[in-house]
């Protein structure tokens, strides 16, 4: 088994938590610039994107932050794919 | 360097355009943490007794919560301040979404605009690079044309806060729009920035919020968030929103029906309720930071309305125009949400001067010829029509666009139908039919009639109860519930009851607007899962690990007292007196729906009780000088 990023974008709410708590964590700061999640925001039509950087190391505070379920660490088998959204 | 703050304020004068930048005073950080705070002592320093709300000498400021830009849940308000042109008192509100965060990451935490601009600009800041552009051509167009007229030409991902055409033409309950669904809109701040001629505020930042003790802020940011979605409000409220509300409020009969005639509406429960919500959305959408996601992305696919989308379906349209005006359908409600958004107006007070002008048309003070437009209760499109000409202040709306209670002065025999404390409109809860620290709110609150200040952050609305009347409210939640609320224990035997739990209403008043008056300095929202949990504790917790600077509990809820002192004393000095301090007549003359009227002698009562609780003298409802040098306040 190993854990694996299930994205589910239509859950997204749009806080930008997850991109928030990955600079924190990674960066040391809170600069959604250095985030490994970028949070595309299109306000007038209520529709956020998630989208992971190549650099995203997978250390999954991202989905312990998550409180909507969008983001979520979760268990799978070592020969399945692994997301709805893509990242790894 | 700067941790949690940016570290600088950003001060305009529109009459010469100059632009400069001034550090952070640790002082100002220390006495006052940020947000309400600065901006209490920034217009207590700065407007003169005697100023006009519209005129160049007043002053307009937006101050960051030092919060936002973080991850601490729900942190991402920002609140504006300046002489209310509705109340002539402290003007003040607070927005959340994502334009805080923003100006943070551009460098600042503090706009200051004086003075006033010959010609339409707009403030363009680009992380330190700041312009002020000509507005000239999108002075005229509403809000969201706004929005995105300034985005196609700067940047697609400003956030920007401006305002509509009310605010233009000085409306004096103009909002000033916080993206295209969120508002500071009490008080009227969109009309100060009309009379500066100053149409928007589009930031874009791509620094930094530091952090001085990393693993610290951690934990504690997760001790927070765990204890936000722990409370037993956090699951309901992260479902319906603030919709929960809206049966209680029925049952109770403490709707404002037809400006208040009756506190409950026929058909309300199966047309205005939590119970239509799941036919109009689908899901949750939230500010920045924040897990609990209260406002509905809205999808209106039939009806007059179809194709109508917008974030909305909360309980202030719903109460202030859905009861308070009577229309019938939440559709409906959300169709004036949009053309409030989009006019920039405040909608409470909108709905106030509507509702206001349905009741001078049913009783035939008014008509049809002074109008345009029939303006019997529940009608959909004359009340657009009517939201329009104030915000454009044609015909009868320019009477309405001064406020009800200058219109009021202008209509013989309107005043009796004018529901309004020191000038603003409340309309939203009837307190005839249920005291409780929320209504005793309504006239304690330094902005005028407004419910946003003070609060029981463990109001059980179930009940309607008061053990002592006008002293106490029922508290009857399960022990944990006062166990997770973060008070201090002394303080907790004095505002509970010990044998009944009952809540004693001055002395939670006092609490509770203390408390508000912190989250907003800081940038928390007061939604029922964070006030119930998050108390001064957690709060100089996080504050130390994210600034590095260490304020025990007692000196976070004493900065919100000096803050709430310090705008009394404000409102002293611009012309509040202590009978400014009272609900409208109506409130006490006429009885609800309920049968109960407010009992004068009762209110006078338990409102000294709030100023002793508040060491203020209890004839003028003013700080006495032992309070005053307990808050450093004594040079004022």
């Amino acid at each position: 088994m190993k854990k694996e990023l299930i994205i589910t974008p239509a859950k997204c709410i749009g806080c930008s938590t997850c991109a928030l708590t990955c600079s924190l964590v990674n960066q040391g700061e809170f600069d959604l610039a250095k985030s490994h999640i970028r949070i595309t925001k299109y306000d007038f039509e209520g529709i956020f994107l998630i989208s992971f950087l190549s650099s995203c190391k997978s250390c999954h505070q991202c989905a312990k932050a998550c409180p909507s379920g969008a983001i979520r660490s979760m268990n799978v088998p070592d020969n399945t794919g692994h997301t709805e959204g893509g990242a790894n | 360097m700067a941790y949690g703050y940016a570290g600088k304020m950003l001060i305009i004068n529109l009459t010469d355009h100059t632009i400069t930048e001034q550090l952070l005073d640790r002082s100002l950080q220390t006495l006052y943490l940020s947000g309400t705070g600065f901006n209490a002592r920034i217009l207590y320093d700065n407007i003169p007794p005697g100023a006009d709300p519209l005129g160049p000498e007043n002053v307009l400021i937006f101050s960051t919560g030092v919060f936002c830009g973080t991850n601490i849940p729900t942190a991402c308000r920002t609140e504006v301040s300046s002489l209310s042109p509705a109340t002539g008192l402290f003007g003040t509100s607070s927005s959340g979404n994502y334009w805080g965060g923003e100006l943070k990451f551009a460098g600042f935490d503090v706009i200051v605009l004086k003075g006033k601009s010959e010609k339409p600009v707009y403030l363009q800041i680009n992380d330190s690079k700041v312009k002020i552009i000509s507005a000239q051509n999108i002075w005229g167009l509403d809000a969201w044309e706004t929005i995105r007229a300034i985005r196609s030409k700067q940047n697609a991902e400003a956030q920007v806060a401006c305002i509509g055409q009310a605010g233009e033409n000085m409306v004096r309950y103009a909002s000033i729009e916080n993206g295209p669904y969120d508002a500071w809109a009490r008080t009227g701040l969109g009309a100060v920035m009309g009379s500066k001629n100053l149409k928007a505020i589009a930031v874009k930042g791509t620094g930094a919020v530091r952090v001085a003790h990393k693993n610290e802020f951690l934990r504690a940011v997760n001790k927070t968030r765990q204890a936000i979605m722990d409370s037993p409000f956090y699951k309901p409220f992260s479902k319906y929103g603030t919709m929960l509300v809206t049966i209680p409020y029925q049952e109770h009969s403490i709707l404002p029906g037809r400006n208040y005639q009756t506190g409950t509406i026929e058909g309300w429960e199966s047309t205005r309720t939590r119970k239509q919500l799941h036919h109009y959305t689908k899901r949750g959408v939230a500010c920045m930071a924040c897990p609990i996601a209260c406002a509905h992305w809205v999808e209106i696919k039939d009806g007059p309305y179809a194709d109508l989308q917008l974030k909305d379906m909360e309980v202030t349209p719903v109460i202030a125009f859905g009861a308070g005006c009577d229309i019938d359908n939440l559709p409906a409600v959300a169709k004036l949400t949009e053309v409030c958004q989009r006019l920039g107006l405040d909608m409470v007070s909108a709905a106030g001067a509507v509702a206001f002008s349905m009741e001078l048309y049913q009783k035939a003070i008014i008509d049809e010829s002074e109008l345009g437009f029939k303006l019997n209760w529940g009608n959909q499109k004359s009340t657009i029509k009517l939201l329009e000409n104030i915000a454009h202040r044609k015909g009868f709306g320019d009477i309405l666009a001064e406020g009800t209670k200058r219109a009021a002065e202008k209509i013989a025999g309107s005043e009796k139908y004018c529901v309004h404390v020191k000038g603003l409109e409340c309309m939203l809860i009837d307190p005839r039919a249920r005291w409780s620290t929320w209504t005793l709110g309504y006239i304690t609150n330094i902005r005028g009639g407004d419910h946003l200040r003070t609060r029981n952050p463990v109001e059980n609305l179930r009940h309607n109860d008061n053990p002592r009347p006008y002293r106490t409210e029922k508290f009857s939640f399960p022990d944990e519930m006062l166990q997770t609320l973060d008070m201090p224990d002394a303080l907790k035997e004095r505002v509970f009851d010990p044998k009944t739990g009952d809540v004693d209403i001055p002395q939670m008043s006092k609490w509770s607007e203390d408390l508000i008056s912190v989250y907003n300095a800081v940038g928390l929202c007061i939604r029922p899962p964070v006030l119930h949990t998050v108390g001064p504790t957690l709060i100089s917790e996080m504050y130390a690990a994210l600034t590095g600077i260490h304020i025990s509990p007692e000196e976070i809820i004493k900065a919100g007292e000096r803050t709430w002192n310090l705008q009394k004393l404000f409102n002293s000095r611009h012309g509040e007196k202590p009978e400014d301090s009272r609900f409208p007549d109506r409130f006490y003359n006429e009885p609800s729906s309920s049968g109960k009227t407010l009992d004068r002698e009762k209110v006078a009562e338990v409102l000294k009780e709030y100023y002793k609780a508040r060491g203020w003298d209890q004839e003028t409802g003013c700080p006495l000088p032992d309070k005053l040098q307990e808050l450093d306040l004594t040079n004022q």
